[in-house]
């Protein structure tokens, strides 16, 4: 085994790895500072970590009427209480944490490769194709964006999928002008006119010297939209849009329990903690990153 | 470091302010809501009564419309033949001072009030009667009068065979065989006389000779009717002014009436009976049953086509369930298409009980696997006057369906295209209900389940019953008439063309000053004698 060990394919590596381990270390021991973004990332682990073990910790399934205990108050038996179909409040938001995370993750990994995507081609190439996308941008930027969602649900239909298709679609052009804005300023460096000037192709050059250097805004943009993401499919579902019944979504479990705020306070200040967790958790996780990713940090 | 500490700082005082805010502002709005109250009785009585109910009225021309919330305003803005005495079903005069019938039930003369106009100016006289009717069996578009007098023109199930002004104020009604319901009929709210100067345009622009008219109509948000001067009833109505405004949550709408935003609302949360009764500044008004919520499923399709299926269905539905949960109590489960109050309800009918595994037998038998059965089950997205939960009750429904193997899908829609989407035929099964229009079986049995009537959402057609409602229709002693439904519904219960969910008191809440209004049983009343007191 030992010829492998010269391979040609190889000797870049071991240099990339220890950068790499390098730059997550540097990274963790810049982020550690901060406390509140620790005690963020906590949370968000957490609810990782609950929501993925869900049906093993779940004392109930999600859709488990039982008509002699509606609207019990949280008890040794049903921690958050139960809802007005007797259901399991605590099993429904380790359940909603699923769905709530999924949309989360999967509506941003969505808005950030189609807008990096999108906002390279605008930055890099320039011209008629960077007016195109940019009045596209521009287009999509002037709606609400909860107002955008609206209406691409309103087409598409009520379900999940749509409200997280939505939230992704509206989220691009978020992504799409940073990264646009970060490679107008890349493509002048030295490096990548040296790149050129040795007759690499554009695509080498993207793929290697353009997109690596963007990332850092990326990043950091994209946990803070998780957090929103998750507040926008928690709005949809309020309005109906979102999740369908019998879905245990946060934001359909606060709009159903609506009506009995008054007498079953628990059926609304449980999902609505959740999101509040969540939310921040990823806002403080966002604000730790930035931090930590701040130019200033190589000091 | 410092900076997010200062961040999260300001976000713990953003919050508490929040919290702090709401709470100030709850018990504030709490006294406030008794202070304008106190002075306002100190100077003079109120006049305007303000209305809260869950959706806009789709039309204002009546005679088309066959929905609870076009009526509660058409109501104020016409008059109809013959009334209804406050509360009841009973007959009482109205446009019509006298009537009379032949004795073979086949002629009736009505005399006409002397002396009233419409609100446009127009006389109202026999030939004004003749051609409401004549506009009413002019087209399929006046879906209850083909539904109450069976066709129009010359069809040979149109009962009218003439209507003719025999003198300035004496209408004759010449029908091709006797009818029991006819005065009953010319009660309902659907056929109020309108100016026939007036018919092009009365969905936008109504006029009748009604205590109150309109003043102004902003869609989806209120319509403002304005006292009549020249009604035909001396000093009254005594309100100047009925604003019908739009607040779709239940829960808003009370929360609108505690701060005396709006005086009088329908669709009260069973739940919330408690808390209005508690607020000595409300009361609360319940509306004798008159009703029955449903759920049809459409027996011209699959799956809904075999008898097997809808059996299985009216067995897999715990209808106690649903009454504990989403009624509170304040309903009672419904085993035949007609409310109990009414002549002909068969008490002998033994209800389909809920049993999970009868259900499965049943489906069993009609070739259907646990599981295989997919529909799609339809509700609307606002409370009605007999279901104040209908999003509820497809999920508890959903859930039951489950039980039994049924894959069921909620879709929701909006009351208007919900209705035209029922008429057509587009929904296998979905929920809905009926509030009585006259207080007769007919009404009720032949509207709803009649082959070709205009409600018959569930596209149930079995010529023996139809036979026998069409016998019933035209029977006139009472106790056969009875007899007649009673066998009715015997054939229909083995059908289960539909489920029957429950008859529904429904509540009513309003100010503790409001006087003399008193709910119809029919589901829409006029406040003509509507005052409030100090």
């Amino acid at each position: 085994m030992p010829k492998l060990e010269h391979s040609p394919l190889q000797p870049a590596n071991p240099i990339e790895i220890e950068k790499k381990t390098s730059f997550l270390r540097l990274l963790w021991h810049n982020y550690k500072k901060n406390k509140l973004a620790v005690i963020g990332l906590g949370i968000i682990l957490a609810f990782i970590i609950l929501a993925v073990f869900a049906g093993l910790i779940a004392p109930e399934g999600i859709n488990e009427q039982k008509t002699g205990e509606r609207l019990l108050p949280p008890s040794s038996q049903y921690w958050l209480g139960t809802d007005d179909f007797g259901r399991d409040i605590l099993s429904r938001i380790l359940h909603g944490a699923r769905l709530s995370l999924t949309v989360g993750f999967v509506a941003v990994i969505g808005s950030v490769i189609v807008g990096t995507l999108v906002g390279v081609i605008a930055g890099y190439y320039g011209k008629w194709i960077d007016a195109l996308i940019s009045r596209g941008f521009d287009i999509l930027l002037a709606f609400p964006s909860i107002l955008l969602a609206i209406a691409i649900v309103a087409v598409l239909g009520p379900s999940l999928q749509n409200a997280l298709l939505a939230i992704a679609i509206i989220n691009v052009p978020t992504f799409g002008r940073i990264v646009r804005s970060k490679v107008l300023g890349l493509k002048e460096e030295d490096y990548v006119e040296a790149a050129r000037s040795i007759g690499m192709k554009n695509s080498r050059i993207i793929i290697y010297h353009i997109l690596p250097n963007s990332m850092a805004p990326i990043i950091v943009q994209a946990t803070l939209c998780v957090a929103t993401a998750i507040l926008e499919a928690a709005a949809l579902g309020f309005l109906g849009l979102g999740a369908q019944a019998p879905d245990p979504e946060w934001g359909r479990m606060l709009s159903d329990s609506r009506t009995y705020l008054q007498q079953a306070p628990w059926t609304v200040f449980f999902p609505g903690i959740a999101i509040m967790l969540t939310v921040l958790g990823f806002n403080l996780i966002g604000d730790g990153l930035r931090d930590a990713l701040d130019p200033k940090m190589k000091e | 470091m410092k900076k997010q500490f200062i961040r999260f700082g300001l976000l713990l005082v953003f919050m508490l302010l929040i919290v702090g805010c709401s709470e100030d502002s709850s018990t504030e709005g709490e006294g406030e809501t008794q202070d304008p109250g106190e002075t306002e009785k100190a100077t003079e009585l109120q006049d305007t009564l303000v209305f809260g109910r869950g959706a806009d009225s789709t039309s204002l021309d009546p005679a088309t419309e066959t929905d609870g919330e076009t009526f509660y305003v058409t109501q104020q803005i016409y008059d109809t033949l013959i009334d209804y005495e406050d509360g009841t079903t009973k007959l009482q005069p109205a446009l019509a001072t006298e009537w009379e019938a032949s004795e073979d039930g086949k002629t009736f003369v009505l005399t006409l009030r002397d002396g009233v106009t419409f609100q446009d100016g127009t006389p109202f006289n026999a030939e004004a009667v003749v051609a409401n009717f004549e506009r009413w069996m002019s087209a399929e578009d006046f879906i209850y009068y083909g539904s109450m007098f069976g066709g129009y023109g010359e069809d040979e199930a149109n009962i009218i065979e003439r209507v003719e002004a025999t003198s300035d104020l004496e209408v004759t009604f010449q029908l091709k065989r006797p009818s029991a319901p006819f005065l009953k009929n010319l009660a309902m709210s659907p056929f109020a006389i309108a100016s026939p100067e007036a018919f092009d345009s009365l969905a936008e622009n109504p006029v009748g000779t009604g205590p109150f008219k309109l003043d102004d109509w902003a869609r989806n948000e209120t319509i403002t009717l304005v006292k009549n001067e020249d009604y035909w009833e001396d000093g009254k109505p005594y309100l100047n002014r009925v604003i019908f405004q739009v607040i779709p949550d239940n829960s808003a709408r009370l929360t609108a009436l505690q701060n005396g935003e709006i005086d009088l609302m329908d669709g009260v949360n069973p739940s919330d009976q408690t808390i209005i009764e508690s607020d000595e500044n409300l009361k609360v008004f319940s509306r004798a049953p008159l009703n029955v919520a449903y759920m049809p499923m459409n027996n011209e399709t699959a799956p809904f086509d075999d008898p097997l299926v809808r059996q299985a269905v009216n067995h897999a539905i715990d209808k106690e369930a649903l009454i504990e949960g989403f009624f509170e109590g304040n309903a009672e489960p419904a085993k035949n298409m007609l409310p109990p109050t009414i002549d002909g309800y068969n008490d002998e009918i033994e209800p389909y009980a809920y049993d999970v595994e009868k259900a499965k037998e049943l489906l069993a038998e009609a070739g259907y696997e646990a599981g295989e059965l997919e529909v799609d089950l339809w509700t609307m997205d606002n409370p009605r006057p007999y279901m104040p939960a209908p999003a509820k009750i497809a999920e508890s429904i959903q859930k039951n369906l489950a039980d039994v193997g049924i894959i069921a899908n909620i879709q929701t829609l909006d009351w208007s295209t919900y209705l035209e989407k029922a008429k057509n035929g587009e929904m296998p099964t979905f929920l809905i209900g009926w509030i009585g229009d006259n207080g007769d079986a007919d009404n009720f049995l032949y509207t709803l389940l009649g082959t070709g009537s205009g409600n018959n959402y569930s596209f149930y057609s079995n010529e023996a019953v139809d036979k026998i409602l069409l016998e019933a229709q035209a029977a006139t002693d009472d106790a056969a008439r009875a007899d007649l439904y009673k066998q009715a519904q015997v054939l229909i219960h083995k059908d289960a063309p539909v489920v029957p969910l429950v008859h529904y008191e429904s509540l009513m809440a309003g100010s503790s000053t409001l006087e003399n209004y008193t709910p119809a049983p029919t589901g829409s009343e006029d406040f003509t004698d509507v005052t409030f007191s100090e």
